[in-house]
């Protein structure tokens, strides 16, 4: 510990390098805390948008492959099942120029609002949507887009079904993410019934909602146990993991960035070794002094690899600092904007905080090493010769 | 007390050899001033490297205060030197980022002593060497002659029993050179040091016990200072 104040005066040495150097580091300790939250404040935006006690049943095959419009009723049969609602993909492009702009789906109107209570869509307008047989729930997200209100009418065009079905905006699912566009299943099956394509028999996703958390996952085997021998398979997912699954490419994204960071993470540990390997350079005469003063090797390189580590550990706690202050400044936020709602799940927490530190040491170590071993062992008579 | 024998050092320069010492044998007593004079490249600051614990002899002995400094490991030498031997260069040498006491306290990092014992013994180098009142000023606020007053603090702030010299007037004008040849004097008279200086400087005659002559690593002669006469 004495000999840490002239450790300190060593760095205030050259201050701007000093600053910009730890600059550099807290900067990638930065972006790495930041990127260590993703994992964690992933699940809980899952959390968040999930319900614990929604099940989706879709086909084994895929998404895109529908089930027979019966299972509905089946499902809505089993015990613990308290209220279901099938998905059906219409595939409507507002401009179509543009293509299908946000996913459009058939739905039984009775059953929004128990299946997604979470939802908040006002009573009223749930009443509206039973009532017209034309009218749509839109998201307020796409509301926003594409500057609809209720009481606009709007066309798609279908692609899936060779069609055209005109829309009246009865409410809004009031989350400023959402962009779902949903109408009435019969709707969509009396209009293909007028044009002589028969009624609609199928259906794409079926959405219920359990009584009990406890009995998601039983029931969950117990549909797809049901349709086992059936003409189309199910596979039944909470809607945790249903969204999950669309998260996974971002997960593939984040993967990039984690591979990226750690290649920004190397290049500081570079710098940061030709930071110390610089110092050294300047310092080799004073080292040489203070060797003949009667500084062991093992003394000049703990001071040197010490100078190193302070140097790395102060750009880290800048680092976590910082990271700590955007994220939570992102928590603020989200609370005035919710526009950045989904960030404020993005934390940096205590074991985030620790690891950041950690990387800022062994950064500092990794640079301080080959310099300071280097100093260390060089013969003090023949620097002395050659540098005075 | 410092003895050699018989020491040689040869350098290897790629396939030449250096003979930068050969055969030389020389006593300096305790409490004597020496100097090791002769031109550039003759060997003297071979000599005052190795009699100092910074360079190893190829062959022969050296014993300095009492112990054969050949049979010491490099930690034990560095030990050795932080408890026996105080240096002062030509360029002083000061660590610019600390002041005249922190640089003074430098040595004193090596030993036991609390913070308190080491500033006082600081101060009391710098009181000797009548700088105490420029104790906070970095080496960069300091004259040449100043500076070089606060390295000999430094050499002897440990009270070691050998103080190095190597061409300590070298950078320094006539007034502040013959201030550092009597400081040093006065740490071998006053303070019982042996004091051994590397010079080119013909004033240092004057002031040192004996001259040890050296040309081309041989010994040539050693003869008696008129020290003290100044």
């Amino acid at each position: 510990m004495k000999f840490l104040p002239f450790i300190w005066r060593q760095l205030s040495r050259n201050k701007l390098r000093t600053a910009l150097t730890a600059g550099a580091i807290g900067l990638a300790v930065s972006l790495v805390c930041i990127l260590l939250t993703m994992p964690a404040g992933m699940d809980a935006l899952l959390t968040q948008v999930a319900s614990n006690t929604r099940i989706v049943v879709h086909n084994e095959a895929g998404l895109v492959y529908p089930l027979p419009y019966s299972y509905l009723q089946k499902i809505r049969s089993q015990p613990g099942v308290v209220s279901a609602a099938s998905w059906t993909w219409f595939g409507g492009v507002f401009r179509e120029e543009k293509g299908v702009e946000f996913p459009n789906f058939a739905i039984e109107p009775d059953q929004v609002g128990s299946v997604w209570q979470d939802w908040k869509i006002e009573p009223q307008q749930l009443e509206e949507f039973r009532r017209y047989r034309d009218g749509a729930l839109v998201g307020r997200g796409t509301l926003t887009k594409n500057g609809w209100q209720i009481g606009d009418l709007v066309t798609l065009k279908g692609t899936v079904y060779p069609l055209d079905l005109a829309f009246r905006i009865v409410g809004e699912i009031p989350n400023e993410r959402s962009p779902i566009f949903l109408f009435q299943r019969e709707y969509l099956d009396q209009a293909l019934r007028a044009g002589g394509r028969g009624g609609l028999d199928i259906l794409g996703t079926v959405w219920l909602r359990v009584d009990d958390p406890a009995r998601v996952a039983p029931l969950m085997s117990q549909i797809d146990e049901m349709f086992r021998n059936s003409e189309a398979v199910t596979a039944s997912e909470t809607e945790k993991s249903y969204f999950a699954n669309f998260f996974s490419m971002l997960q593939g994204f984040v993967t990039v960035i984690l591979i990226v960071t750690g290649l920004v993470a190397l290049c500081i540990v570079f710098i940061a070794a030709n930071t110390t390997s610089m110092a050294v350079r300047e310092r080799i005469g004073e080292i040489a002094v203070l060797k003949a003063l009667g500084f062991s090797r093992r003394l000049i390189f703990t001071t040197l690899l010490s100078e190193a580590v302070l140097l790395s550990t102060l750009g880290g706690v800048l680092g976590v600092l910082g990271a700590l202050g955007l994220t939570q400044l992102l928590r603020a936020g989200s609370g005035w904007n919710p526009a950045l709602g989904p960030l404020g799940s993005f934390i940096v927490t205590q074991a985030i905080l620790v690891q950041g530190l950690f990387l800022a040491l062994f950064v500092g170590m990794l640079a301080g090493v080959v310099p300071a071993l280097g100093a260390a062992r060089r013969s003090v008579a023949e620097t002395l010769r050659e540098v005075f | 007390m410092i003895e050699v024998r018989d020491v040689s050092r040869v350098y290897r320069r790629g396939a030449d050899a250096v003979h930068a010492l050969e055969h030389v044998s020389l006593r300096i007593e305790r409490g004597r001033f020496a100097a090791l004079m002769g031109p550039s490249g003759s060997g003297k600051s071979t000599l005052l490297n190795i009699l100092a614990g910074l360079d190893r002899p190829t062959s022969g002995i050296v014993e300095v205060a009492g112990q054969r400094l050949g049979d010491l490991s490099e930690d034990q030498l560095a030990a050795f030197r932080a408890r026996h031997v105080g240096f002062v260069f030509q360029f002083f040498n000061l660590i610019p980022v600390l002041n005249a006491r922190a640089n003074v306290e430098l040595p004193l990092l090596l030993t036991k002593l609390g913070k308190a014992d080491r500033r006082t013994r600081a101060d009391t180098a710098l009181r000797i060497v009548g700088l105490v009142d420029r104790a906070n000023h970095k080496p960069n606020e300091m004259s040449g002659g100043e500076q070089q007053r606060v390295a000999i603090a430094r050499a002897f702030v440990t009270d070691p029993e050998i103080v190095v010299a190597d061409e300590p007037t070298g950078d320094l004008d006539a007034k502040n050179a013959l201030e550092i040849l009597a400081l040093l004097r006065d740490l071998a008279r006053e303070f019982g040091k042996t004091v051994v200086m590397v010079t080119h400087d013909p004033r240092g005659e004057a002031y040192v016990d004996e001259i040890h002559h050296l040309d081309k690593g041989v010994l040539l002669d050693s003869v008696a200072g008129s020290g003290g006469a100044a």
